[in-house]
C-alpha cells in the first residue's frame, strides 16, 4: 500500500483540474500518528495533502449522505460496500460518486499498539508488512498482521467491489478465515453468563455515539436514542439503556453493516461493539446468503420477501 | 436477542388467520405455559438505586 | 412467587390475529388472561424496538403475530 498516495495525488489532481468531480475525499496526516483524518480536496493545489497508510481506516462512505456535487472518493474494499448500500439506499447517485478504488491489506488497530509498547510513541513508520513503532526510549517492530484490526484481520473482501479507477492492482483476498469464532464461543454459553459478557463488554460505554458518528449506515435525522416521544430509552449511562442502544443501532444496521470497523476504531473506550453487529451479519449470511454491499442489482435481505426465507421460529 | 442472554421463549412469533380462532386460543395456552416455565422478566428491571 | 402470573404483550396484526382473538371471544372460548393486546395495523408496523420497550417497561415476554 506504500506507493497509493502519489497515486492517488496524481488521479485527485487530474480529476480535479479536468473537473471531473467538484471536491476529492481522502485522508491527511493526522497531527498524531495512527490517526489519519479525512480531508475533502477541492481544488488541484489542496491535492498535495492527501495521504494513505495503514491508519485510514474511517470509512469514507460515511461522508457521501446526501451529497449534491459531484464527488470523487478514495475507497478502500469495506467503504467501497458502504457505497454501494448508499446507493441502494438512494443516498447518492452512482453518476455523483467518482469511486477510486484501494485494494487494501488491512488498516492497523491503534489501540493494540498503543497498548503494546511502553510510553508515548512519538513515530510510526510502515513497509509493505511491517510497522515500525517509536517511542521515547525505544524502537520496536511489529508485523503488519501481529497489529492489524481484527475486523481486517478477518475481512475478506480487501478489493473494491465497485470502482471506476484502481489505485493499484488487485491484492488477494483471504480465504482461510473463520469470521465468526468468537460469536460462536459467545452463543455456547448459558444464559446468564451471555448477559453477564454483554454487561461487562458495554459497562465503559459513556454514551458518546461515537460509534453512531461513525458509521456510515448512521445517517437517520433522528436517531432513535433522540426521540423523545416517545422515548425508547433514558439517555443516561444505566447498563440497561447502553444495552439497549447498541442492541438496537446493531439491529438497525442489520444486513447493511460490512464491518469495516470505524465504529470500533472511534469508540474511545474501546469496547467490541462489532461483536453485536457481526452477529447479524451472521444470521444474514446464514439465513439469507446475503452479505452487504456486494451488488447494486440485488435487493439487500431485509428489502425483499421469498418463499424460502426461513419461518421455523413462526409457530 | 439470544446471543445477548435473553431467553429465546421471552420472544415468541406465529401466524394466525382471523378464521382461526382456535388455533389462537391454542397459541395464547402455549406461550403462556412457556412464559411461566422460564419465570419472571429480571433482566430487564432498571437498577433504580444505582440510578439515583 | 408461586401466585406469579406472567405479563405477556402480545402485538397483533389487525388483520389476521386479531380477528382471530375477535372470533375467539364472540365464540366464547376460554384462554389464558396473561396476553394484553396491542393491535398493530400490520405486522409490517412491528419494530424491533417495540419489543424491547414492552420488555423494559415490565412485561415478562412478548408475543408477535401476524
Amino acid at each position: 500500500m506504500l506507493g497509493y498516495t502519489e497515486k492517488i495525488k496524481e488521479i485527485a489532481g487530474r480529476l480535479l483540474k479536468e473537473c471531473t468531480v467538484d471536491m476529492v475525499i481522502g485522508f491527511r496526516k493526522g497531527t498524531m500518528p495512527m490517526m489519519n483524518e479525512p480531508c475533502f480536496a477541492t481544488t488541484p493545489e489542496a491535492v498535495d495533502t492527501l495521504w494513505w497508510d495503514s491508519n485510514c481506516g474511517i470509512n469514507l462512505a460515511n461522508y457521501l449522505t446526501n451529497r449534491k456535487e459531484k464527488v470523487a472518493v478514495i475507497a478502500k474494499g469495506c467503504d467501497s460496500r458502504n457505497i454501494v448500500t448508499h446507493i441502494i439506499e438512494n443516498k447518492i447517485k452512482r453518476d455523483q460518486v467518482y469511486i477510486v478504488g484501494v485494494p487494501c491489506t488491512g488498516m492497523i488497530d491503534k489501540r493494540k499498539i498503543t497498548g503494546m509498547v511502553k510510553g508515548e510513541i512519538i513515530a510510526v513508520s510502515e513497509t509493505e508488512d511491517t510497522i515500525k513503532i517509536k517511542t521515547a526510549d525505544a524502537e520496536t517492530l511489529f508485523d503488519k498482521t501481529e497489529v492489524l484490526q481484527q475486523n481486517c484481520a478477518l475481512c475478506i473482501h480487501r478489493n473494491p467491489v465497485i470502482f471506476d479507477e484502481m489505485v493499484a492492482d488487485a491484492v488477494q483476498e483471504q480465504t482461510d478465515v473463520d469470521r465468526y469464532a468468537d460469536i460462536q464461543k459467545i452463543e455456547t454459553m448459558g444464559t446468564e453468563e451471555k448477559w453477564q459478557f454483554f454487561d461487562d463488554l458495554l459497562s465503559p460505554c459513556i454514551r458518546c455515539y461515537a460509534c453512531r458518528n461513525a458509521c456510515p449506515l448512521c445517517y437517520c435525522p433522528t436517531c432513535f436514542v433522540d426521540e423523545a416521544k416517545p422515548q425508547w430509552m433514558g439517555k443516561g449511562q444505566d447498563p440497561l439503556d447502553v444495552r439497549t442502544f447498541h442492541f438496537l443501532r446493531a439491529y438497525h444496521c442489520a444486513g447493511r453493516c460490512t464491518d469495516c470497523g470505524a465504529c470500533e476504531r472511534a469508540c474511545p473506550v474501546g469496547i467490541n461493539m462489532r461483536l453485536l453487529t457481526r452477529k447479524l451479519e451472521m444470521d444474514c449470511q446464514e439465513q439469507f446468503g446475503w452479505e452487504a454491499g456486494l451488488s447494486l442489482d440485488q435487493r439487500p435481505a431485509m428489502d425483499v420477501y421469498q418463499a424460502n426465507d426461513p419461518e421455523a421460529f413462526i409457530k | 436477542m439470544e446471543l445477548m442472554g435473553v431467553e429465546p421463549d421471552r420472544l415468541h412469533f406465529s401466524w394466525i388467520s382471523s378464521a382461526e380462532s382456535t388455533k389462537f386460543v391454542n397459541v395464547v395456552k402455549e406461550v403462556t405455559e412457556k412464559v411461566k416455565a422460564i419465570g419472571p422478566n429480571n433482566h430487564f428491571i432498571k437498577d433504580t438505586a444505582k440510578v439515583a | 412467587m408461586s401466585d406469579w402470573e406472567p405479563k405477556i404483550v402480545s402485538f397483533l396484526c389487525n388483520w389476521c390475529s386479531y380477528g382471530a382473538a375477535d372470533l375467539a371471544g364472540v365464540g366464547r372460548m376460554q384462554y389464558p388472561s396473561n396476553i394484553r393486546v396491542i393491535r398493530i395495523p400490520c405486522t409490517g408496523r412491528m419494530d424491533p424496538k417495540f419489543a424491547l420497550t414492552a420488555l423494559r417497561e415490565g412485561a415478562d415476554a412478548v408475543w408477535v403475530s401476524g
